[in-house]
């Protein structure tokens, strides 16, 4: 094993400041080779001096700045690296190189419903989730009843969640994410799932969010809600921004990129 | 290091609150009896234990009560049996919320021990009501177990965070330690009384008790249920020699905090 480096994520809090910076961030990902997984494997591998493991890059040299109340949006094609990017702003992932300073509280949604268990009942998993979230017991309990009311499953409480269909799933964590208040909110594609009247209750919330001027940083195959929503858009290629600026000029650069 | 008051805000709380309580919770999920088990197991356990041990094989005749000591020992045996393993693996069975939200990861490890340190305080009250139904009466020295549990625990503590980050790129570490923990089983004096091995060689006793887990059951063993028990303390002649298992132990746990701390950064990319 040898020694990663590491880049740097600092915390501050300044209402000054822009929400979150980013400083040349890099990224890469240790990929096993095929022979190189358990130990006999590495241990051979140690000796006859092979690494065992393909470097991948995944991000290569980002600067980009968000503003408080800025409503971003992040697109790009699959394996462009936007969703490593989004987890490096979450911290699930350490960066490698750079810097990257969040300002204020962060919350992120990499998908709905984290840590939902099918063999808990629905109550038991609301206050899991929350606890995921950040949120007390005693705000727990306030928000409760306004959770199954918003959702629709008042009736469902105390089934487990194994007896719930996917759409009902999606609408309970939903439910319990819209709650969440942070100064940042990072959001990665967890709208693209539930029918038209669900969608609905997505765009009010994104609606809403856009009126309080709440900073949100948002992953999306969607142009139309880039369009909608963001004040400013970035298009991630590659792991380099090719794009980034006016929402408009920048749904136009990925869809020409769609389609060369 | 680790700052005191992130181990303890409130967040990180409610979170190993929320995460042991869903542990607990689906360890008995889908039994008749439900929580009853983490009761009844060591009740069975007992009444197989002295039916062996009293009535068929007769090895612990010198000992007094020894149907309960044997009890204790199994009892703190599973526990760190239980802890260890579910230990290991906890940051691998709950790699869905590391790879998708950020919080300290030791909180997961903790948590997953957390249903250990519950099961055992529950065979810890059969072992005492076993105690007084054998006519011992309770006293002070009770109270001296509380260190010796602790001990246990932070060992626990300590080979979960260090084999727990080595397992979650090399799986193969449980499979592992599950033979490891079959050897070390006969190492430690659970069913067999350290007089036995004593008296064929001291220097064996000496070394067997040189182990913390060993040291941690004898002194349970002393303080709850017969001061006529053989501790580590009270056989190897240099005290200085008796610190060893309790070193072992502060080592262990702060290695293994310290290596978990710097492999965690990267747990989300690897589990």
């Amino acid at each position: 094993m040898s020694k990663r480096p590491t880049g740097t994520r600092i915390k501050i809090n300044d209402p000054n400041a822009p929400a979150i910076s980013v400083k040349n961030l890099h990224k890469s990902f240790r990929l096993p080779t095929e022979q190189a997984f358990g130990l006999k494997q590495t241990i051979f591998n140690r000796l006859r001096g092979i690494k065992g493991y393909k470097e991948q890059k995944v991000l290569k040299g980002l600067d980009f700045e968000i503003n408080q109340g800025d409503f971003i949006g992040i697109v790009g094609r699959n394996g462009s690296g936007k969703s490593t990017l989004l987890k490096i702003l979450a911290g699930i992932y350490s960066p490698e190189k750079g810097t990257i300073t969040v300002n204020g509280s962060l919350v992120p949604f990499i998908e709905l419903g984290v840590g939902f268990n099918p063999e808990l009942t629905g109550r038991e998993n609301v206050y899991l989730n929350g606890a995921l979230l950040g949120f007390s017991n005693e705000e727990m309990n306030k928000m409760y009843d306004d959770i199954w009311e918003f959702a629709e499953l008042k009736d469902f409480q105390d089934q487990k969640l194994k007896n719930y269909s996917s759409g009902m799933q999606v609408r309970l964590a939903f439910s319990i994410a819209i709650r969440a208040r942070g100064d940042i909110l990072l959001l990665d594609e967890v709208l693209a799932v539930g029918d038209a009247a669900f969608q609905q209750k997505c765009e009010d919330y994104f609606s809403s969010l856009k009126n309080n001027k709440q900073t949100v940083i948002l992953v999306t195959h969607s142009m139309d809600n880039v369009e909608k929503f963001c004040n400013r858009a970035i298009l991630i290629e590659n792991g380099e921004i090719v794009e980034s600026g006016e929402p408009h000029k920048v749904a136009k650069a990925y869809l020409k990129m769609l389609n060369q | 290091m680790i700052k005191i008051p992130h181990i303890l805000n409130r967040r990180n709380r409610v979170l190993l609150k929320e995460l042991t309580k869903t542990d607990f919770k689906l360890r008995y999920q889908g039994s008749v009896l439900g929580y009853l088990w983490a009761l009844l197991r060591p009740l069975l356990m007992f009444a197989i234990l002295y039916v062996v041990f009293t009535k068929l094989l007769r090895i612990g005749g010198d000992i007094p009560h020894y149907p309960v000591y044997l009890l204790c020992g199994t009892s703190l045996w599973s526990f760190f049996s239980e802890c260890t393993s579910q230990g290991i693996q906890a940051i691998v069975n709950r790699g869905d919320l590391i790879r998708k939200i950020d919080f300290p990861k030791y909180i997961v490890v903790v948590s997953a021990t957390f249903t250990a340190v519950i099961n055992m305080l529950i065979n810890l009250v059969v072992v005492i009501i076993f105690a007084l139904l054998n006519g011992i009466t309770p006293s002070f020295s009770w109270l001296l177990i509380i260190p010796a549990l602790l001990e246990l625990y932070f060992l626990s503590l300590g080979i979960s965070f260090l084999l727990g980050s080595i397992n979650v790129k090399y799986r193969d570490v449980t499979s592992i330690w599950d033979v490891f923990m079959q050897a070390l089983f006969y190492a430690v004096p659970i069913i067999y009384p350290i007089s036995m091995v004593a008296a064929t060689s001291e220097i064996a006793a000496k070394i067997i008790l040189l182990n913390p887990i060993a040291q941690a059951i004898q002194d349970v063993r002393f303080n709850l249920i017969t001061n006529e028990t053989i501790t580590t303390w009270n056989y190897l002649d240099n005290i200085l020699y008796a610190f060893i298992p309790v070193i072992i132990t502060v080592v262990l746990l702060a290695a293994g905090s310290f290596f978990f701390r710097k492999k965690s950064k990267f747990f989300a990319e690897e589990v």
